[in-house]
């Protein structure tokens, strides 16, 4: 599903580029659980970056669910982002929008004929368990909801491949577990998941395969 | 997806706001001012048309021929070249045409002595004749003829109308293309606002791999519809101010133009003005993008 080879990413930032990842291989097999552990800067946000193409590789290769990540054309960059789910620390819901209206977006967007919008969507959000919220507006959601409801967002489309970043980072423990618990549903259903922490605890409590990332580094792949 | 389109059209309307109402209020001027001077430039264009088919140039004759003789004259009129067409006015016929003209003043020509009007030939120029350089040159070879006396007539004024008309038609496009310019930079000031209310839903357009197409369409249909809705009110005032001042003005325009009554657009030029808003508005939206997507 992943497969990166001798990865380095540069961000030319004036007279010096700053390394913001360094000769980082691995592989991430179909259905697997993967956590993306390091703290705060070590590259893990820009390694997401890179598998749904927002940023290019500076030097080395990457292959994210059948495609070649380095000579992808800019036309088919939607192709991919198909069948890959995101989820960020932010929810980074649509203010404006009833939580029913953000997840049906998605297939909106992406064509998915009407009839199957509707039944679509409150089935994502029942398996987030937000189906009774569905006509609350992101406001008036607590944060956990919130990330509930990006949760349903990203699993709408069936994607392949789910990456969470810092999912659990703005929640207390109660909710980060409630969130963790339907990412780990998720998985079950046969979704591929790699999860960005940069709590160790979190990554440890999981007992899932776990990559360190440090400085731009992948120091530990282990589990 | 074409009614997910048309909604994210509408809703970016809703979010342009003032600035939106703005742009379709200068591309209302702007069609409406094209679309006036288009008006008065068709209704020249029919007198020019209908002076040019009615030009005629008289040639006066010494004598009058003698009724056997007449035929031979019109043949060696026409012979003279650039002539449609030849009618040979007798004196009696010219004085009956005066009474006419006359009407109820005829009897005064009754108390002449004789009759003082000269027989003429009528002669129509052909359609490349029909311009003031040829209708000189026809008049120079018809007072060349022995038999003529005098000739009178040429293009001059229908040519002038005819500059008018141009004259019109450049003013026109002229203040539609600034107003139109300006319309243009509102439609994309206004469709930039519209882009910075929804960057973050393009952010997600674009993570859940929307193509560039979706996410462009709405913007480029919201100027479309605001270019539309700018046309429809221009076209609708035109017809409005057609409506209340072509009756007013007509007796004016049979007097001077010969025309009896103002013509309107028609029902392709009127195609053409809202496309022309569709097209100023889609081009507004199109600017603003590629400034946003640069």
């Amino acid at each position: 599903m992943i497969w990166l080879h001798h990865v380095a990413k540069l961000y030319d930032t004036g007279p010096v580029a700053l390394p913001a990842l360094t000769d980082v291989s691995f592989s991430v097999d179909k259905g697997e659980f993967v956590v993306l552990s390091g703290p705060s800067g070590a590259g893990k946000t820009t390694l997401l970056r890179l598998l749904y193409r927002d940023e290019r590789p500076s030097e080395g290769e990457i292959e994210v669910a059948g495609f070649d990540l380095v000579t992808l054309r800019r036309s088919r960059i939607p192709l991919l982002r198909r069948s890959i789910g995101i989820v960020f620390q932010d929810a980074k819901l649509l203010a404006g929008r009833t939580v029913f209206e953000n997840v049906a977006f998605v297939l909106r967007v992406l064509g998915t004929p009407r009839g199957e919008i509707t039944p679509r969507a409150f089935q994502a959000l029942k398996a987030v368990g937000l189906s009774a919220r569905a006509q609350a507006y992101p406001a008036q959601l607590s944060q956990g909801e919130a990330q509930r409801a990006s949760l349903a967002r990203a699993i709408v489309k069936a994607p392949a491949l789910l990456l969470a970043d810092e999912p659990t980072g703005n929640l207390d423990e109660d909710m980060a577990a409630e969130i963790l618990e339907l990412i780990k549903e998720i998985w079950t259903r046969g979704t591929t998941v790699l999860l960005a922490t940069h709590r160790g605890a979190l990554a440890a409590q999981l007992k899932r395969r776990t990559l360190t990332l440090r400085a731009g580094r992948l120091v530990k792949d282990e589990g | 997806m074409f009614s997910f389109l048309v909604g994210e059209a509408v809703r970016d309307l809703r979010r342009a706001g003032r600035v939106g109402l703005s742009a379709v209020l200068l591309i209302t001027l702007s069609l409406a001012a094209l679309g006036a001077f288009w008006l008065v430039s068709i209704n020249l264009e029919r007198a020019v048309t209908q002076w040019r088919e009615r030009l005629r140039v008289v040639a006066y004759l010494r004598d009058e021929p003698r009724p056997e003789a007449v035929a031979e004259l019109v043949r060696k009129v026409q012979a003279v070249g650039g002539i449609q067409r030849v009618r040979y006015v007798s004196k009696g016929e010219a004085l009956e045409s005066l009474k006419r003209a006359l009407g109820a003043q005829s009897s005064v020509v009754d108390q002449l002595p004789r009759n003082p009007l000269p027989a003429s030939v009528e002669v129509t120029p052909d359609e490349a004749t029909a311009t003031p350089e040829g209708t000189r040159e026809l008049v120079q070879r018809l007072t060349a003829l022995r038999e003529v006396e005098e000739v009178q007539g040429g293009a001059e004024w229908v040519e002038s109308l005819a500059q008018w008309r141009r004259l019109f038609q450049l003013t026109g496009l002229a203040v539609g293309a600034v107003l139109a310019l300006a319309a243009i930079l509102t439609v994309t000031t206004a469709t930039t606002l519209v882009l910075h209310a929804r960057r973050d839903e393009m952010e997600i357009m674009r993570l859940v791999g929307a193509t560039e197409r979706v996410i462009r369409l709405p913007l480029l249909l919201q100027g479309m519809v605001q270019g539309l809705l700018g046309a429809l009110i221009a076209l609708g005032g035109l017809e409005a101010a057609h409506a209340l001042l072509a009756p007013r003005l007509e007796p004016l325009l049979t007097l001077t133009l010969g025309l009896s009554r103002a013509a309107f657009l028609s029902a392709p030029e009127m195609l053409l003005l809202l496309g022309g808003g569709a097209g100023l508005g889609a081009l507004g939206g199109v600017l603003a993008k590629g400034r946003s997507f640069a």
